[in-house]
């Protein structure tokens, strides 16, 4: 599925929505998430936008015990590298998803975390 | 452990004080695996550089010698990053650095690197050649890179144990190179230190900078 070309506004606005973008690279094919300027593989701006399955396993984790400021009160909460199905990954926050149980490999699905004005990206079960 | 026993021979350390296993162990976690005292602290401090010509610099004793100064770079967002457990950028900055410089790693006798982390240390030691992927754990457990060992790393007490004052970090590493190579570092020199290497980092190693320094 082709889409206009978003930006890093956009791709928040539609994750919102639930639904996770990433930018296709019309002269060489790399895939890349959140949508950037240039293509970190040929340095191109020739984006089209691809909608993506929000599928995918976790590659890494972490446990954040002693969290920034404005997520202090959240602490502990994991997050985590998440491989999606279509190769690329990306960094979120895993929810409802308990810590002892979150491990490499676990499968997950995208999930919006909408707080006010503000869209984070988050992994809930797949 | 080994920086903070470096830091114990550094005046201007901010910790001057031996650590252990257990205590690192006991201390709370700040993000599984790391522990409090696998982190470096943020610290006050400061430090300079004197550039100058060659001619200028012949005329002090003792002069030590830019060798070589790379950068390089590399994605910033971990989830572009192609292998969580290197940092490509150090390994390129350190093949340019030893490149302009005519060197190998097994050249270098002192290092003051980046270890924001314990892991770090460990990562960036395979990063610039010093060992083979996955075996710098091994080599600073074995105290390879202690004084005293065949590649010693972070004298000063690094990051870990001298401090981190962001800004400063990378020309504290340069004066405590300086340092060594004019054997001027007292209790924690390097013995017949004659080249030295610097390697700092910067936006989650997307920014990796390594130069190596000697004498006459």
């Amino acid at each position: 599925m082709t889409e206009p070309a978003i930006t890093l506004q956009t791709f928040f606005e539609r994750a919102r929505d639930g639904r996770l973008t990433a930018v296709r690279c019309r002269k060489c094919g790399e895939l890349a998430l959140p949508p950037r300027q240039f293509c970190p593989a040929c340095g191109e701006r020739a984006w089209e936008a691809v909608r993506l399955s929000g599928e995918g396993a976790i590659e890494s984790f972490t446990v954040i015990r002693v969290a920034p400021r404005a997520h202090a009160a959240d602490a502990p909460y994991a997050i985590a590298v998440v491989k999606l199905t279509e190769g690329v990954s990306l960094l979120g926050r895993i929810v409802d998803i308990s810590l002892e149980k979150i491990a490499i490999g676990v499968p997950v699905r995208f999930r919006p975390l909408v707080r006010g004005s503000q869209t984070a990206v988050g992994f809930g079960p797949a | 452990m080994k920086n903070h026993k470096h830091g114990t021979l550094n005046p201007k350390a901010q910790f001057q004080k031996e650590i252990t296993v257990e205590q690192v162990l006991k201390s709370a976690y700040v993000a599984d695996p790391l522990k409090l005292l696998d982190c470096c602290p943020f610290s006050d401090g400061g430090a300079a550089v004197v550039l100058a010509s060659e001619e200028v610099a012949r005329t002090r004793t003792r002069p030590v010698w830019v060798l070589a100064a790379a950068a390089a770079s590399d994605w910033m967002l971990l989830g572009d990053k192609r292998d969580l457990a290197r940092v490509p950028a150090t390994e390129r900055a350190a093949a340019a650095a030893y490149r302009q410089a005519g060197l190998g790693p097994a050249d270098v006798d002192v290092v003051e690197l980046h270890d924001c982390f314990t892991i770090a240390e460990i990562v960036a030691t395979e990063g610039l050649g010093l060992f083979e992927p996955g075996a710098g754990g091994r080599a600073a457990a074995e105290g390879r890179t202690s004084l005293g060992g065949a590649i010693p790393v972070n004298p000063s007490g690094g990051l870990k144990a001298k401090g981190h004052p962001i800004g400063a970090t990378g020309a504290a590493q340069i004066a405590e190179i300086v340092t060594q190579l004019r054997g001027a570092a007292g209790p924690r020199q390097v013995a017949d230190a004659r080249v030295g290497l610097t390697h700092t980092l910067g936006g989650n190693t997307a920014t990796v900078l390594v130069s190596l320094f000697g004498r006459d």
